[in-house]
């Protein structure tokens, strides 16, 4: 496992209409790590990844991913360059159907082209069909075969969930960033998330979680950043920033202890 | 009375294509265009201009050329994407959704008035007049019209072919992902305003390859044949056979296109009256579109999803059947169960 | 006399009958969330029902006012039960589309019940006064007055009342305000009713300052209000009042210039600079940064 930084953001800041909602926050990601990003609500967590996914513009600071300037990029070509990010509420295309939010993911933009897809349609063909079994695979693994051919909409709010894990399976980013991946799950399908999130770690990706579920991130998580106030005020082990007095303070103390 | 239905039927296929255009803006990519029949009227407007030779005074308007037909349709074509360019750059660009229609409401009306008041361009309020004969001429008026329906069937076939297969590869998936959530489609990858910039300029140019083909059709066409408000018609046809289904579309404008004209024959039109025909037919267009958009969203074909493949190609019947049942699970969501997790 | 100032003079008058239109869309936007393309035949039929009550009232002004203002209110309550409460768990495209569809059956019921040829007022314009630079007659000036006090009712309407206070609260956020005792339903439906009745209002003055109507009268006011509104800021009734005047300033100097059947281009230009360089609107201060995907 190699410990490049991967992910570097330098001294962010950005206000909204007065109120400052990240302050000069910087943080590294190694590659290959998974990085649980707690606080308390309203420490910035969500504004700093709108930032880093170009979904906002911060005031100040920078952002690079393995090298690369991420500011003043649009949403897309930060995807392009291999890092996929969830929302709080799962979404899915509503009106497709499951297989299809699954190929979206996984399918190469030039395919997409409207020249190619008028005259090469045949040959398109030919390689959808041709990754249909590998498609399928990732819906076995996450229990949605079944329910391949139906409307995503009509999905449950679980399985939207799952949907959204196989969607980032088969678009295999380098950072995947999870947006309170547990927010309104059951504890068994919990299990499957932090297994899923293992898989993503297996599969090569890096992966920032942002969460509230402590002993979720302390089981699934090899390193801690806490947030507070729209700045980073600690990095390390979850076992290390227990007895951190900082974070105690902010979080741990007056949260779920 | 062939003559009759050879009209209508002509009409009909000519609509088609545009429906089918309109349906890629609307139903693929969800933005709902109020300034194609703009489009389709530069469509007639320049194959005019480019076949039906010089005006005489006090007729006025631009080039006044001789081309072959099909030239002229190919420059039609261009000419409507150039200008769809330009109100698409300004209706996609930042806020879209309702903000959308709102500015292509607004460039609708603005050509519209500058149309009807710029004479120099298209001779204004009066219009342009003349024939625009793709055989050539030395044809009788019955056999021109037979072969002329047989040439827009061919082109609706065509048409509807090549929407077809675009609707079905992974650019008409791409659009519809976009279409139903944005943000998302940016996470994955796709440029959303390119995406529906794509798309809508493909919209304009079928809109505007309808008008070419109806230019061919009448004799003379003036501001009051393309009031911006008759785009409803397409529209209420679109609702009616399915919303980004070119199946539906196609069938939905057969009906609505025939259903009306043979409607309207029934219709008191008394001569005092000359209004209450049209205002009628306006009435029940506005009805339709409420009562589809309410009841039933996704028409008698609703858009087909994508699926693995294992499903064998239906029949006309089965098809139909498989309609209700998804215009069925689309009306009552029922969730499935989550099972349990033992993995 | 200066052609120019006689020019804006009628402009400013035309300005504001646009003004009221346009704060009335923006009034149904602010607690529907809904572009009602079916605004301008409310407008419409204010400016029918005040023709008939003309014709059936000796031609009292003011009984006439009354009259369009009622009918406006109680079409715009009609529309509202009938058909935007009924989309209101759809996305905000489908209730436009579906205020399209009632656009076309009012108008053209319009245009059943009184042909598509224009009809006229006969008020007396009474006589010409030069104010200034400007010049206008007693009717004009009547009109004027008249948006000046509806727009100062507005005003105390919303800041005063506990009904401004619930119109703003919904247009926040409708289930917050309702979660937190609004009733949002009836406070909607009187939000309508006053849109209509500023809105019935508007048409029957616009016909009153244009001297003759038809049923499209108000449908060719809806696009300006809806430049007004989206200029200003959409949903936001002060700013749709700047906007309005803007607007109507924008239009009448630039008429002076070009023929007055280019009103409508230069609106679209208008709208369409608009939302080029400030899209949330031009007296909204707002996040502009915010990157749209």
């Amino acid at each position: 496992m190699s410990k490049n930084p991967l992910l570097e953001i330098d001294d962010i800041s950005k206000t909204f209409g007065g109120v400052v909602a990240v302050d000069r926050c910087s943080m590294t990601v190694r590659e290959g790590t998974v990085i649980g990003l707690i606080g308390p609500n309203g420490a910035g967590k969500s504004s700093v990844i709108d930032l880093v996914t170009g979904f906002e513009h911060p005031d100040s600071g920078s952002v690079r991913f393995d090298g690369t300037e991420l500011i003043g990029l649009r949403p897309d070509v930060i995807s392009r360059m291999g890092i996929i990010r969830t929302f709080q509420t799962p979404r899915e295309w509503r009106d497709l159907s499951v297989i299809d939010n699954v190929r979206i993911g996984r399918s190469n933009l030039a395919r997409e082209s409207l020249f190619r897809s008028l005259v090469f349609a045949r040959g398109m063909r030919r390689d959808e069909a041709n990754e249909t079994d590998e498609i399928r695979g990732i819906l076995k693994d996450y229990r949605l075969d079944d329910l391949r051919n139906s409307r995503a909409i009509n999905l449950s709010g679980g399985q939207k969930r799952l949907l959204e894990f196989a969607r980032i399976a088969a678009a295999r980013p380098r950072l995947t960033i999870l947006d309170e991946p547990m927010g309104g799950v059951n504890p068994v399908l919990g299990e499957r998330i932090g297994e899923a999130i293992r898989d993503l770690k297996r599969a090569g990706s890096t992966v920032i979680v942002v969460e509230h579920n402590l002993p979720f991130i302390e089981r699934t998580c090899d390193e801690v950043v806490v947030m507070d106030l729209g700045s980073v005020i600690a990095q390390g082990a979850f076992n290390e920033l227990r007895d951190n007095a900082r974070v105690v303070d902010a979080y741990l103390g007056n949260d779920d202890g | 009375m062939i003559q009759y239905w050879t009209a209508i039927l002509t009409e009909a296929a000519i609509f088609g294509v545009l429906a089918l255009g309109i349906d890629m803006i609307w139903g693929w990519a969800g933005d709902f265009d109020l300034s194609a029949y703009a489009y389709f009227a530069l469509g007639v407007y320049v194959t005019m201009i480019l076949t039906i030779g010089k005006p005489s005074a006090p007729v006025e308007y631009v080039l006044g050329w001789h081309l072959p037909y099909l030239l002229a349709v190919l420059i039609s074509v261009v000419v409507v994407v150039a200008f769809a360019s330009l109100v698409g750059a300004v209706a996609l660009r930042s806020l879209r959704d309702v903000y959308f229609s709102i500015t292509t409401l607004g460039a609708v009306w603005a050509i519209y008035y500058l149309v009807e008041n710029f004479t120099p361009l298209f001779n204004g309020y009066n219009g342009l007049s003349g024939l625009v004969d793709p055989m050539g001429g030395g044809l009788s008026y019955n056999a021109y019209h037979y072969l002329f329906f047989g040439f827009c069937l061919l082109v609706l076939l065509l048409v509807y072919l090549l929407v077809m297969r675009l609707s079905r590869s992974p650019f008409g998936r791409m659009v519809r992902a976009v279409r139903d959530d944005e943000r998302a489609a940016a996470v994955y990858g796709r440029n959303v305003f390119w995406t529906k910039y794509r798309t809508y300029l493909t919209g304009a140019a079928l809109a505007g390859l309808s008008g070419s083909l109806f230019a061919a059709y009448i004799g003379a066409f003036n501001p009051l044949d393309w009031r911006p408000t008759e785009i409803f018609v397409l529209y209420a046809a679109i609702l009616v056979g399915g919303r980004g289904n070119p199946r539906g579309v196609v069938l939905g404008s057969f009906i609505v296109y025939v259903g009306f004209v043979e409607l309207t024959r029934y219709i008191p039109s008394p001569s005092a009256r000359p209004e209450l025909g049209p205002a009628l037919r306006q009435i029940l267009i506005g009805l339709l579109i409420i009562l589809m958009m309410k009841f039933r969203p996704g028409g008698l074909i609703p858009e087909r999803l994508g699926n693995d493949g294992s499903q064998e190609r239906r029949s006309l019947g089965r098809l139909l059947s498989r309609s209700r049942s998804s215009a069925r699970d689309e009306r009552a969501p029922t969730p499935l169960p989550v099972e349990s997790a033992d993995s | 006399m200066n052609i120019f100032w006689i020019s804006v003079g009628s402009g400013i008058a035309v300005a504001a009958i646009l003004a009221l239109s346009s704060v009335a869309f923006t009034l149904e936007y602010a607690v529907s969330r809904v572009v009602n393309l079916a605004h301008g035949e409310i407008l419409t039929i204010g400016a029918y029902s005040a023709y008939v009550g003309e014709n059936n009232f000796h031609q009292n002004l003011y009984v006439c006012a009354l009259i369009a203002t009622v009918f406006g209110a109680i079409a715009a309550m009609a529309l509202n039960f009938s058909l935007i409460e009924r989309f209101r768990n759809q996305k905000p495209l489908s209730t436009l589309i579906a205020t399209l569809g009632a656009s076309l059956i009012l108008q053209n019921v319009v245009l059943i019940g009184f042909g598509g040829a224009s009809v006229s007022y006969s008020f007396a314009q009474g006589n010409i006064l030069h104010v200034g630079p400007f010049l206008w007659t007693i009717l004009t000036i009547k009109v004027m007055v008249s948006t000046v006090v509806v727009a100062v009712l507005i005003y105390l309407l919303l800041q005063k009342t506990r009904l401004g206070k619930a119109l703003r609260a919904i247009s926040q956020n409708r289930e917050l305000a309702q979660v937190s005792g609004i009733p949002a339903r009836q406070v909607v439906m009187q939000t309508w009713a006053v849109a209509g009745a500023i809105s019935g209002f508007a048409g029957f003055l616009y016909g009153e300052t244009i001297g003759t109507i038809t049923p499209t009268v108000g449908n060719g006011f809806l696009l300006l209000s809806i430049t007004a509104a989206v200029g200003g800021g959409l949903g936001r009734p002060y700013p749709t009042l700047g906007g309005a005047v803007v607007l109507g300033l924008v239009m009448s100097i630039a008429s002076t210039y070009t023929s007055s059947a280019y009103q409508l281009v230069i609106a679209f230009g208008f709208l369409v600079i608009m939302l080029l360089v400030k899209p949330n609107g031009l007296f909204v201060r707002g996040r502009t940064n915010t990157v749209r995907a």
